[in-house]
């Protein structure tokens, strides 16, 4: 091989080395830059959540008989109440809004003046959670109605058979 | 094929098919008596008819983050480092994160009959939102084009951080005032089992029946992502190939 051939193999081993150095040098700022827009966009989601549970949701309601308690601290504010209601209370005085009493232990009670249908499953004897303020020191005025319930599942007519011919008793 | 994947392929072929059929049987069992054969629930009427699917996906959301966070652990591990511990790992996560969405869809649905809603920031629905989120982003930085090892160990720590929220998951209702039921079934506070007969069995059923289908689609993944590092391995040995040809 020639002085001058063997010059040239040179210069594009060097050349070569010299662009696949730039190749891994512009990958890793390419991978730096995903990391850097994956960590955020999931820095922002957890901690958006965080902020939710750490606000919202470790105290997601107040008792009857916490929110009585309480209720000089509370004025006006909206939070969310949970408590019984006492089935011979309800009433609707129309078709979008009910009034019912809620019921904590220890006897004691808060009016509620609920605007807005309520769900489905409504109904006396239940726990429920309100989202509302107090408008005097007995009353609660609510716009949402949730349905608690138990972690029981009983069959709603367990002593139900079916008869061979397909007819139910 | 046995230096890639954990398993003989073969074994796997009959492991798998034999996992397939379980869970498709289990699913329409499931699906036969949840619909028909058991009874509707005193308060809840025919909605209670969820239970029998919604409990057992977030079972097996639990169960893919366990794996996940034991693989990772195994893949940390020097002794016990492998790169196929890294791609279980991910396989679990994905299975996972597809049966945590399903318990966000199913659980609002449920809800707004109900509950009357179909979302509230209640502390087991925000941490199961959380877990999603966590397990999304472990997802998308395992997507980041990187040094296969170097990725794997990223993946790794990033897994046994977002297994610290699957215990806080779990505990939500116990340690927090929350709108959602306590687990009706192994439940930890009271050791009871509050369901009624024929509806106890399906949703045991339905436990098993998911459980199986995760194990089926985690081997499917499992498969398919070391037929991907095969694949990858064969374009560059291809490729050096090539260039060596174009060198003489």
């Amino acid at each position: 091989m020639s002085e001058s051939s063997q010059d040239v193999s040179l210069d594009s081993e060097a050349q070569m080395r010299a662009r696949a150095e730039r190749q891994v040098a512009d990958a890793r700022k390419l991978t730096r830059r995903r990391l850097f827009l994956v960590g955020s966009v999931v820095l922002i989601a957890v901690g958006f959540l965080l902020y939710k549970t750490l606000s919202s949701s470790i105290t997601y309601f107040k008792t009857v008989d916490q929110a009585l308690a309480a209720r000089s601290t509370l004025k006006h504010s909206t939070f969310q109440l949970e408590g019984l209601v006492q089935s011979r209370s309800i009433s609707y005085p129309s078709a979008t809004s009910v009034d019912f009493v809620l019921m904590g232990t220890h006897g004691n009670e808060i009016v509620i003046n609920n605007s807005g249908e309520p769900p489905e499953l409504f109904r006396g004897n239940i726990p429920v959670v309100l989202v509302g303020h107090f408008v005097d020191g007995q009353t609660f005025v609510s716009d949402q109605i949730l349905v608690k319930h138990s972690n029981s599942y009983i069959a709603a007519h367990p002593a139900r058979v079916r008869a061979p011919n397909g007819s139910v008793h | 094929m046995s230096s890639v994947t954990l398993f003989p392929m073969s074994k796997v072929d009959r492991i798998q098919r034999a996992l397939g059929f379980v869970a498709l049987i289990g699913l329409l069992a499931t699906v036969g008596f949840g619909l028909v054969w058991t009874p509707p629930d005193q308060f809840m009427g025919n909605l209670v008819r969820l239970i029998y699917i919604h409990p057992p996906l977030a079972w097996v959301g639990f169960i893919a983050y366990g794996m996940n966070f034991l693989t990772s652990l195994a893949y940390l591990w020097p002794r016990t480092r492998d790169l196929r511990w890294d791609q279980l790992a991910g396989a679990s996560a994905e299975v996972g994160v597809l049966f945590t969405g399903l318990v966000l869809v199913t659980g609002s649905i449920w809800g707004r009959p109900a509950w009357g809603t179909w979302w509230t920031w209640d502390p087991l629905l925000t941490t199961t939102a959380l877990l999603f989120v966590l397990y999304l982003g472990y997802l998308a930085l395992r997507r980041v084009p990187d040094d296969p090892k170097l990725r794997a160990r990223r993946s790794a720590i990033a897994a046994l951080i977002a297994f610290i929220d699957v215990p806080v998951v779990y505990f939500a209702v116990l340690w927090w005032k929350s709108l959602h039921q306590a687990p009706t079934v192994l439940n930890p506070l009271t050791h009871k089992t509050y369901i009624h007969g024929s509806m106890a069995w399906t949703l045991l059923l339905g436990f098993v029946a998911f459980t199986a289908t995760y194990a089926w689609m985690l081997m499917i993944r499992y498969r398919l992502g070391a037929d991907e590092q095969q694949a990858r391995v064969a374009d560059v040995v291809l490729a050096l190939h090539e260039r060596q040809e174009e060198g003489r």
